[in-house]
């Protein structure tokens, strides 16, 4: 029962870790105000673009050059890309989830369900950029790119739902005043 | 000049774009690098003297951003091999020898300057790397035809 327990509490402090650990993936970006303001005017990253990096495609091709220096070059650039990738992510969940409580303090009918699947979504999507930070940074992305595509899907789930969210506490507002 | 009019107007100039000067030019590289050398290092505005001359100033200005994203979206998403040919094609077309070519551009890195305005910071440093790694693909494959070359 205590062995028990105590696979419990760590797997939650592993989760809480890796959570954490994607909350400060942004940090690189946040060093700069303007690397801030650039990641969150630019557009968002086409669906393409996880497959490109995440994918074993461009590997296959240049280990089939059969040029350690080059090999050794690809890993690091498709490290950093992904890297930055992972970052810009994190960033961008947490801008909308931001965003989402400044709206939801203006609502005043929550739905608890809701918020609680929109915390949970958030949630997941840290522990799951906080295990790309760390995978990426330990053996590089290109075993990643199923992990890679399900935080690229949920991220762009979980800002759909905020801007549908958003848009409707402004119009009850709106309603309001008018 | 109202909204749909002008949406017209920069359709046809990019059209025009495409017809009179970049189908002149082979590779879609080439083309991303002239495109971005429209485009003025201070204002980062695009200027175009005969677009201009048969569009407005700023409707030839818009076309040449369209295209300058369009065809960098294109490259951005290329494979690594697609990339190398693109490469390969912009380096024989110079007047310069190809070796002095990829030692400048490895060193200087022009390309840099070729990214649109407000592109994706992930998008843009995927771009960056794969033309490091194309140029590094390409010269060692010039080293290995050298090679062959001086051995037989």
């Amino acid at each position: 029962m205590i062995e028990l327990s105590s696979v419990i509490i760590g797997i939650v402090l592993l989760l809480l870790g890796l959570a954490i650990k994607g909350w400060l993936a942004a940090r690189h970006l946040q060093e700069t105000a303007s690397a801030t303001s650039e990641a969150y005017a630019a557009p968002p990253c086409p669906e393409s673009f996880v497959s490109r990096v995440f994918s074993r495609g461009d590997w296959e091709f240049v280990r089939g050059l059969r040029a350690d220096g080059i090999e050794r070059l690809f890993r690091r650039e498709r490290k950093k890309v992904a890297l930055v990738w992972v970052r810009q992510t994190s960033l961008m969940i947490r801008k909308a989830m931001r965003e989402h409580a400044e709206a939801a303090r203006q609502s005043e009918n929550l739905e608890f369900t809701t918020e609680i699947n929109i915390l949970a979504q958030f949630l997941i999507l840290m522990v799951v950029c906080g295990i790309l930070s760390v995978a990426i940074e330990a053996a590089g992305p290109l075993f990643l790119g199923g992990l890679a595509r399900f935080a690229q899907r949920l991220s762009q789930r979980v800002a759909k739902v905020q801007e549908s969210f958003q848009a409707a506490t402004l119009a009850k507002t709106a309603g309001r005043i008018a | 000049m109202a909204v749909p009019d002008r949406i017209v107007a920069v359709e046809q100039a990019y059209d025009d774009l495409l017809r009179r000067s970049l189908s002149k030019i082979e590779g879609d590289l080439a083309r991303l690098i002239y495109l971005a050398s429209t485009r003025d290092y201070n204002t980062g505005k695009y200027h175009h003297d005969g677009l201009a001359a048969r569009f407005q100033e700023e409707i030839a200005g818009q076309a040449l951003e369209l295209a300058h994203r369009e065809i960098f979206g294109r490259i951005a998403a290329c494979s690594l091999e697609e990339l190398v040919d693109q490469v390969e094609i912009y380096v024989s077309s110079s007047r310069q020898s190809r070796e002095e070519v990829l030692q400048v551009w490895q060193k200087l890195e022009p390309y840099r300057v070729a990214l649109p305005v407000d592109v994706n910071m992930a998008v843009a440093q995927l771009f960056v790397s794969n033309i490091k790694l194309a140029l590094a693909i390409l010269r060692h494959r010039y080293q290995r035809e050298e090679l062959a070359a001086s051995r037989s």
